[in-house]
């Protein structure tokens, strides 16, 4: 492996042409994943047609390098303003926003950029070291009826992210289950909820929604404090978090790691669901729970050391099997096609060079995350500076744009917009918003996994529960649910 | 060995048909003159579905081909969701001045059979070129113990009393869902469909062991095929590809129905000025013979059958198709309005 990985290293150093590429995936990834609404995605987009006059070892690293700083850009929006770049981005601002507002962005950007690089660079390593084995494996355990009882897991902890009461907690949550049914249902492509408007059969997007329920809520919020007299402007810090602070959480690093990299392995799940799910076990395993949401440092860790250790893990199906976790990696199915080439068993005999190149690109691409960081994250701080007076419109203006782009539709703009007075609304009231958000990406995702895993086992639950992972899964959530609910009994008797 | 060998003998058969194809689309004009300066300026293709996925790729390649060939430009505009009904009302919405081209699939046709008042793409739009013409397929993993053919499939699926699966996208109405509707009944099986939009799931539910078998295009599961993973064992097609010689057609093992086809083609409005519409149709049939393009179809499987129509072979094939799909939906039971 390590000769592999040198010879790799040495073919892509050895060329500056190749340098070239590699540099400018890393600062691109980075720009278009910290811009809302222009991912990653768009920028794959512009330049898949141009990858044909490349070397294919150039054109699918190029991917891959977008693919890693692309997953990690949308964190600093996150964090300072609360709009994330990217959904993969979403549960960095449940913490890292209210760490701004108490001063601690510093820190919050700090572990975001050391964590994505360590998530990146150890999945990278398993990536290299086992690519085949890992992505057999996952086809043969892992089909919808585990994803399903993943998501119903998941669920069960995000109604305890951010909410006044547990009871709210699991409102916020069926909120976010019931626009997720807004539009066709995954299985018959029935449209719901969408009283006769075409483009709402194409349901509610999720980066509108989510630049509703953060950005434009945050802004309102702030407002009003502003109007009464009681705002006050976000200290700008400059202190990264400690060694100390960081070796802490090593147990919250490895943990993400291993979701994020658990997630990233699926084929059609990918970095969205790994920093949720991620962010949700944060959660459950954390002795006070009720922190979360509410500017704790572990949050921001674990949701950006899991998205990033997701990219490592998608690369194996796709180079594996030939089977694209989602629409980045689908891009670069065409890259390889473009040069007569095709992912799966064969590039492995067939191209080994080239499977090489990339894995040392992604690998360097995550070290890359950790330097230019570090180096450009006090310049970056330096925004919070900005008067509320001109940022907010700067925040609304980028927001509104980021929503429409994305499908071009105006009604994603009305969505934001409702989604921010109705984030507003709710905030004031104690419920939680990331539990709203968590309900919406894992209702779509849970749903169609639900359909297809109860078709596979014939609508039985007995053949359901007899697949080892579903009953392990299902079991934990129940019993977490369980808990949860005997937490707040014991809570409201005490009160009494 | 057998795999090279087999793969090697595909890709002569493919190129050979793409070829002769290739040759008869380049009879056409070589070039023709921009009716008052038109275009001016870069066209807007709007495609109803994502960028990474069969149409957005057709979308790109042939996009690349008509800039090659004209120089002009075209932007793809991707409005995905609801079956390619966003697109289809964002594209009805937008100017017919010949600036705004769609990229649509077969599902447009069978969205105007199930319900009138959605477009018809041979009345209420034009179109320019139809490039990608293919058929279905049912696939099994190569290395499957239980059934190794159609007939040693079709009996393992009825001793299995309706709980054997297959993965397809089986929304109502779909081509997909009718086809293995005809299939069950012809055959005598009950099979569970299990229905996956992404094709990645779909075909890791069928290499995983999660499924026992696989309805898709060939085009889109060409990788599988070269790597030896998947296998045909029926064509639904009303004769045997020169690709597929060794697969039987759903005609050959007693099925009597006419084969559903997929298909995606470029369209313009019906009210766009007349002049700019001809100057479209002969860049986007022109861009088919583009080298490029040609290539592109290879990849894809789409040079196996003729995979070309111009405007009046386009409309007869959706005309047919909106015809057969509006026929099995009333035999069906479904509200065609």
């Amino acid at each position: 492996m390590i000769e592999n990985f040198l010879a790799g290293s040495a073919a892509l150093f050895g060329d500056p042409f190749t340098i070239g590429i590699f540099v400018f995936g890393v600062v691109g990834g980075m720009l278009f994943g910290a811009i809302p609404g222009v991912s990653m995605l768009t920028l794959a987009a512009i330049l898949l047609p141009f990858t044909a006059s490349l070397e294919p070892a150039q054109g699918v690293m190029l991917f891959a390098v977008i693919y890693c700083t692309g997953t990690y850009g949308g964190a600093i929006t996150a964090i300072l303003f609360n709009i994330p770049g990217s959904a993969e981005n979403a549960p960095t601002a449940f913490d890292g926003y209210p760490m701004t507002q108490k001063g601690q962005s510093g820190k919050a950007v700090g572990a975001a950029v050391l964590c994505s690089a360590i998530g990146g660079i150890a999945s990278a390593l398993v990536m290299m070291a086992a690519t085949e084995p890992l992505a057999n494996w996952a086809i043969r355990n892992i089909g919808p009826p585990e994803i399903f009882a993943l998501v119903f897991f998941g669920l069960v902890v995000a109604s305890s992210v951010g909410a006044r009461t547990i009871w709210k907690g699991w409102m916020s949550v069926l909120i976010g289950l019931l626009i997720a049914t807004i539009g066709q249902d995954p299985v018959g492509g029935i449209n719901r909820y969408n009283f006769g408007m075409t483009d709402l059969a194409a349901g509610i997007a999720f980066i509108p929604a989510v630049l509703g329920f953060f950005a434009v809520s945050e802004i309102f919020v702030q407002a009003e404090k502003k109007a009464s007299g009681k705002y006050q402007a976000p200290k700008v810090s400059m202190t990264f978090p400690s060694f100390i602070e960081l070796w802490m959480h090593k147990i919250a690093v490895l943990r993400s790691i291993l979701v994020g990299f658990f997630c990233g392995i699926l084929p059609g799940i990918g970095a969205t669901l790994a920093a949720f799910m991620s962010y949700g076990e944060a959660v459950r395993w954390s002795k006070n729970p009720e922190e979360f949401g509410k500017g704790k440092l572990e949050g921001v860790i674990s949701a950006e050391t899991a998205n990033n250790a997701a990219t490592g893990a998608a690369m194996i199906p796709l180079l594996a099997l030939g089977l694209p976790g989602g629409a980045l990696t689908a891009m670069m199915v065409a890259v390889f096609q473009m040069h007569d080439l095709q992912p799966g068993p064969l590039v492995f005999m067939l191209s080994p060079d080239l499977i090489w190149i990339v894995f040392a690109a992604m690998f360097y691409a995550n070290l890359s995350i950790l330097i230019i960081g570090v180096l450009e994250t006090k310049t970056i701080l330096n925004l919070l500076k900005i008067p509320f007076q001109f940022l907010a419109p700067l925040i609304l203006m980028l927001a509104t744009t980021g929503a429409y782009i994305g499908r071009g539709l105006v009604l994603d703009v009305m969505v934001m917009f409702l989604a921010g007075i109705i984030g507003y609304l709710l905030r004031r009231s104690g419920f939680s918003i990331p539990a709203i958000v968590l309900g919406l990406i894992l209702g779509k995702i849970g749903e169609q996994n639900f359909a297809q895993g109860m078709q596979m086992v014939h609508y039985d639950l007995g053949t359901y529960l007899s697949r080892p992972i579903c009953a392990i899964l299902i079991a934990a959530g129940v019993i977490t649910l369980a808990s949860n609910i005997y937490r707040a009994f014991t809570s409201i008797k005490t009160k009494a | 060995m057998r795999n090279i060998i087999g793969t090697a003998a595909l890709c002569a058969a493919m190129m050979a048909a793409g070829s002769a194809y290739a040759f008869e689309c380049k009879r056409g004009e070589a070039s023709f003159d921009k009716p008052g300066g038109f275009p001016e300026r870069a066209l807007t293709m709007i495609v109803p579905y994502g960028p990474a996925g069969g149409s957005g790729q057709v979308a790109a390649a042939m996009a690349e081909a008509v800039t090659e060939l004209t120089g002009i430009p075209i932007n793809r505009d991707h409005k995905p969701g609801g079956s390619g009904t966003v697109g289809m009302t964002a594209y009805m919405a937008a100017p017919a001045d010949g600036y705004n081209v769609l990229e649509h699939i077969d599902d447009a046709s069978s969205a105007h059979a199930l319900d009138s008042s959605m477009p018809n793409p041979a009345d209420d739009l034009i179109p320019l070129v139809v490039s990608q013409v293919t058929f279905s397929q049912v696939y099994i993993r190569t290395n499957e113990t239980r059934f190794s053919d159609w007939p040693s499939f079709v009996e393992w699926v009825k001793a299995q009393n309706g709980k054997a699966t297959i993965a397809n996208v089986s929304k109502e109405g779909s081509m997909e869902r009718i086809t293995m509707g005809f299939i069950t009944d012809a055959s005598g099986m009950k099979i569970q469909q299990i229905s996956f939009d992404k094709g990645a799931p779909r075909y890791g539910a069928l290499l995983g062991g999660q499924v026992d078998a696989l309805f898709e295009q060939p085009g889109d599961v060409r990788n599988f095929l070269d790597a030896d993973q998947f296998k045909p064992i029926l064509t639904i097609f009303d004769e045997r590809p020169a690709a597929f010689a060794d697969t039987p057609t759903h005609r050959e093992v007693g099925m009597d129905f006419d084969p559903l086809l997929r298909f995606r083609g470029f369209y313009v409005h019906a009210d766009a000025p007349v002049d700019r519409v001809e100057w479209l149709k002969w860049a986007f049939q022109r861009g088919y013979c583009e080298d490029s393009y040609q290539a592109f179809n290879e990849s894809k499987f789409m040079t196996v059958i003729d995979s070309y129509r111009d405007t009046n072979g386009a409309k007869d094939l959706i005309a047919r198709s909106i015809e057969q799909y509006r026929e099995v939906y009333k035999a069906m039971g479904l509200d065609v309005k």
